[in-house]
């Protein structure tokens, strides 16, 4: 509930590991490192994996919603408290200044991503189309996925098999 | 009724699928949900789809929450309710059932090329995502010009909290209409 911003991983690990030792070190690592490769938010898929670790199936359900539950109501409040004041222009221009610092950290994640895990030509090359067509393009995002993610992988695999060679 | 279940359904038709393509987090999904619900759905505005993005990314919780304000401006508090469980159910069931597979996977050829394979797409799809916004936020030139100064000062000091530079952002901008700079 206090993650703004996104850092839910960082917080979740200081609530689990370091406060209350539920699970330790390497159980957290695994567990964030599975919960970002599949998909859905990180910090929720690792939340899953924690409480069912602790509880199976209950675990897992209570660890979620009490998870989400605190900023569903939370934005769900503001939302509907913003549009009640609404519609002056001096509030729009806040909105327009949140938003726009709010895409420059979009941009910072998408960017550091690419330094850090694309610094090959391949997948430099499908990070810009991903973003060419879905973004400038306006493609719809789910055979754009679909198409590109056989190709990305198996450049994956080839590359991997290049370097073993 | 009838149609308040039809927009429920609606809801749920929309973000149940994009549940199971979110590869490096929500926010890939942010191209496709501006896309769905401004343009296909016309769920919002460009305006509306504007100020919940900025509201979702101040409030605390995982930036997709922006899937449970549409749910809300949609169907009130049993969209926003469907939107939610929509967005995550389907991702935690896969992790739920991925978490028992990983142990044998670790280190294999394949775990590694997927891994490896998808990383570029999610960077491609949060770079969408950013552009996406931008495209649809009425507050012009100004707005580019924030948010690739915040890309920079972010990148340049990664340990800047983002609450904070929201704050600015909102204040430089509430500041700007109000004394009318524009």
């Amino acid at each position: 509930m206090t993650s703004f911003g996104g850092g839910t991983a960082g917080w979740l690990h200081r609530e689990i590991v370091e406060r209350r030792g539920w699970i330790d070190d390497a159980q957290f690592l695994s567990g964030a490192a599975l919960g970002r490769m599949v998909p859905g938010s990180g910090g929720v898929n690792l939340t899953v994996q924690v409480g069912q670790r602790l509880r199976g199936v209950p675990g897992a359900l209570v660890a979620v919603f009490g998870l989400l539950l605190g900023p569903f109501v939370i934005v769900v409040a503001l939302a509907t408290a913003l549009t009640r004041i609404n519609q002056s222009s001096a509030l729009h221009a806040v909105f327009d200044g949140v938003a726009a610092a709010a895409i420059g950290l979009t941009f910072a994640t998408g960017l550091k991503l690419v330094r850090f895990r694309a610094a090959a030509a391949g997948p430099l090359a499908v990070t810009f189309v991903t973003a060419l067509c879905v973004g400038v393009l306006r493609w719809p995002m789910i055979p754009v996925v679909f198409c590109l993610a056989p190709v990305s992988i198996g450049l994956a695999l080839v590359t991997r098999y290049g370097r073993n060679a | 009724m009838p149609d308040e279940i039809r927009r429920l359904l609606a809801l749920a038709f929309v973000f149940a699928p994009l549940s199971l393509l979110s590869i490096g987090g929500g926010a890939s999904l942010l191209a496709e949900i501006e896309h769905q619900s401004v343009t296909v759905n016309a769920w919002t505005t460009q305006r509306e789809f504007a100020d919940l993005f900025a509201i979702s990314r101040a409030a605390p919780g995982p930036g997709t929450m922006l899937s449970t304000l549409i749910g809300w401006k949609v169907a009130g508090l049993a969209g926003a309710l469907t939107a939610t469980v929509a967005l995550y159910l389907p991702s935690s069931l896969l992790v739920y059932g991925a978490a028992r597979l990983w142990g044998r996977w670790r280190g294999s050829v394949w775990h590694t090329a997927v891994e490896r394979g998808l990383a570029p797409i999610a960077a491609g799809l949060i770079l969408a995502g950013g552009i996406a916004v931008l495209r649809v936020s009425p507050g012009g030139a100004a707005v580019w010009i924030a948010a690739i100064a915040s890309t920079a000062l972010i990148l340049r000091w990664p340990g800047l909290h983002p609450l904070l530079l929201f704050m600015i952002g909102g204040a430089l901008f509430g500041l700007a209409e109000a004394t009318g700079m524009w």
